[in-house]
């Protein structure tokens, strides 16, 4: 089977609620959808999401011809190909794009859904949930983890960052929402690089006097290896962070100088196969690796697969307007079907549409950096998040 | 697919180190390796206690619950009987896609860069210089690795003879030496500089112990070429040291001892440092077909580029300093 062509389809979603962090703690609503298509002679079509559409036509000449089968092959070539100008930006989101169509197809060649594939023994993943909630009411934000925590979900991810006090109260109520699922939830926070290292620590340290923390994320910036392992010596939790990295180039020095306990990995890493080198040299190092949410939960697929995975973010903000699936969230865990690849299929009405009429709400992914960050605290303006400072 | 059980055999006659092992499915189809005989009890008890009923298509999965730390048994035996197994369920997965073992790994071409190895340090002058002849001429292998000696005059004479040799098939053979672990650190030093004197050489292995990282690094610090370590190595945590050290130039694999599974994971570790692997020879060749699924892979180490031991076939083919997978289902394997 040969990859003969591919499609690339842009749309806009609106979410059903505002996702928001400590950079825009008051929230968007938009989301911008990209899906690769690769076409094949033999009648399979292999799909990608995310955001790698815009410039798939410069790398689509190493592939094109190829069988998808010899993906990691292909992957070496692309990643070749690359060598001057470098695996960054578009260009790596094109990769990615490529890599997990091919990963699609060679799932779908050999009839078998894609955790098998790549060798796991069965398709299910301990989840956690992540309300991408600063811009949720106290109550809103009891509601999302009460939801997923009868659904088993027994871990919560909290974005914090700006207002210690509001923090504290708001990390209770995660804990009081998932505690029907387990007597001693495990509680994470998120401040994605909203703080300095020192800053981070002064921060962790007291709300570590309050609630016992499993893991920080982006505590400080993603590439900051000294200030990274400054907060994992100085704090209790683990520190995780990864998901603005791209490839296993760029979060080596992370791994060799055990800056992270635990590194966020995503298909956006240069691919399925990209993000596979990462856990395993991350393996090799005896680091965990935590795979981040995704349309549908599909990177739970590759998850599966991870010798050293601990646990997948699932969110729940609705972005799989044009999708269909049929995998589902039991016990606290993500359980894959035996649908064939990702098990991903696109409605194309609803994508038609999606692109016909795009659309129109509050603010647009991704966001930007917030003031004063690494710096000094802005905390929320009145009126800017729905739940009170203090 | 489903595993029913195992035929874990001892030929019959003159090979006494190895055992056959077949790996059966409802299927029909057999997954196929070739082991250490002294693993044949464990891959039995395996089989019988983990493997029943599994679907080898999860092979990773199956491989990490037989390495699990928390419950494997440490030892020899158990290790290599792992790494058996893994090899013959990776066998049955590229059977069960009907497709050769490299193309369901993932590797966009079958071909290998290669290398001849001789490892016997008692062979005479002329029967070294008729072998390495051989491989230049017969299968264009332009590397060459040999057995270092009990004297260092006896290696500079040696090297030459496998330079001379090799030179049929290229101006510049790449030369390799391994000490067989006889030399401790300080020895390898003296002795390396000794030849280096004399020959360019691109790595060196075999030297204390593998896992000894502080040795090798002093060693690597000493000499010119690479010193190369592995493959008396087999989880992935026992690489740790290298990596942390960079002691080992270049990262070699027996996938004897590892299996395929976490020979791939070694590979991509180490390809976030940028340390090239080797693979060591496998019986059949078979290793040459995980080669396409390695980021920086080097070469494949030949010591017999036609098996001919009379238990079993393999369709890779040693060519024009290339060895080249088949396109036969499975790793090629087919018993006799």
């Amino acid at each position: 089977m040969k990859v003969t062509g591919y499609r690339v389809e842009l749309y806009t979603m609106k979410m059903e609620r505002l996702v928001g962090d400590a950079n825009l703690p008051s929230g968007v609503e938009m989301l911008p959808g990209s899906i690769v298509s690769l076409e094949t002679d033999g009648g399979l079509t292999g799909i990608s999401l995310g955001y790698g559409g815009a410039a798939i036509e410069g790398l689509f000449g190493i592939i094109e011809g190829a069988d998808p089968r010899e993906v990691l092959g292909l992957w070496i070539r692309m990643n070749d190909f690359l060598h001057k100008a470098g695996n960054e930006g578009a260009a790596c989101a094109a990769m990615s794009a490529i890599d997990m169509a091919l990963w699609d197809l060679k799932a779908k060649i050999a009839g078998e859904p894609l955790w098998k594939t790549l060798g796991a023994r069965e398709g299910r993943v301990k989840a956690y949930a992540s309300g991408l909630d600063y811009c949720l009411s106290d109550e809103d934000l009891f509601n999302f983890y009460r939801r997923m925590a009868e659904q088993g979900i027994d871990g919560g991810k909290l974005k914090v960052g700006l207002d210690l006090k509001a923090d504290l109260r708001r990390l209770g109520i995660m804990r009081d929402a998932l505690s029907v699922a387990s007597p001693q939830p495990l509680l994470m926070i998120d401040s994605n690089e909203y703080w300095s290292p020192k800053q981070a620590v002064r921060y962790i340290r007291q709300l570590e006097q309050h609630f016992e923390l499993q893991c920080v994320e982006e505590p400080a910036r993603r590439w900051d290896y000294h200030g990274l392992r400054r907060v994992s010596e100085q704090v209790e939790a683990k520190v995780s962070t990864g998901e603005n990295l791209h490839s296993l180039r760029d979060v080596y020095p992370l791994i060799v100088n055990r800056a992270a306990d635990v590194i966020n990995v995503w298909t956006g890493q240069s691919g399925v196969t990209g993000l596979r080198q990462i856990a395993h040299m991350a393996h090799a190092y005896g680091l965990e690796v935590s795979m981040m949410n995704a349309q549908a939960n599909y990177m739970a697929q590759v998850a599966a697969a991870l010798p050293n995975h601990n646990m997948m973010e699932v969110v729940d903000p609705g972005r799989e307007h044009c999708l269909r699936w049929d995998h589902r969230i039991e016990d606290g865990y993500i359980v894959l079907s035996d649908a064939p690849g990702f098990g991903i299929e696109i409605d194309e009405p609803k994508l038609r549409a999606l692109q016909v009429n795009p659309p129109t709400g509050r603010g647009k992914f991704p966001f930007p950096r917030r003031e004063g960050a690494g710096r000094y605290i802005v905390p929320p303006a009145p009126g800017e998040v729905p739940w009170r400072s203090g | 697919m489903k595993i029913t059980g195992v035929k874990a055999t001892r030929p019959a006659g003159a090979d006494q180190k190895s055992c056959i092992v077949e790996l059966l499915t409802d299927a029909g189809a057999k997954g196929i390796a070739i082991a250490a005989a002294g693993a044949r009890a464990q891959i039995k008890r395996l089989v019988k206690e983990r493997l029943i009923g599994a679907d080898p298509r999860g092979v990773t999965g199956i491989w990490q619950l037989m390495s699990d730390p928390r419950s494997a048994p440490r030892g020899k035996a158990y290790r290599n009987a792992i790494a058996a197994l893994d090899l013959a369920l990776w066998d049955l997965k590229a059977k069960a896609n009907g497709e050769p073992l490299w193309k369901t790994l993932g590797g966009a071409r079958p071909r290998a860069n290669a290398y001849a190895s001789h490892r016997n340090p008692a062979a005479s002058d002329a029967e070294l210089t008729t072998w390495f002849q051989r491989m230049a001429r017969e299968h264009g292998l332009r590397g060459g690795k040999l057995r270092a000696g009990a004297d260092a005059n006896g290696d500079a004479r040696r090297l030459g003879l496998m330079r001379a040799a090799l030179a049929e098939a290229t101006p510049d053979p790449v030369l390799m030496i391994d000490a067989g672990h006889s030399w401790p650190v300080k020895q390898a030093i003296d002795r390396v500089r000794a030849v280096e004197q004399q020959f360019d050489l691109t790595w060196i292995e075999g030297v204390s112990r593998d896992g000894d990282s502080r040795g090798l690094r002093q060693l690597s610090d000493s000499i010119y070429g690479a010193v190369c370590a592995g493959t008396g190595l087999v989880t992935i945590g026992e690489f740790l040291p290298h990596f942390e050290r960079r002691s080992a130039d270049v990262i070699a694999l027996d996938i004897g001892a590892v299996g395929i599974t976490a020979a791939l994971q070694i590979a991509d570790a180490a390809y976030g440092l940028e340390l090239p692997v080797t693979l060591a020879a496998a019986p059949g060749n078979i290793h040459v077909h995980l080669a396409g699924a390695m980021p920086y892979f080097m070469s494949a180490e030949i010591v017999d580029p036609l098996p001919a031991t009379g238990l079993f076939t393999s369709d890779v083919r040693i060519a024009d300093g290339w060895a080249v997978a088949g396109d036969r289902p499975g790793n090629g394997l087919v018993l006799s």
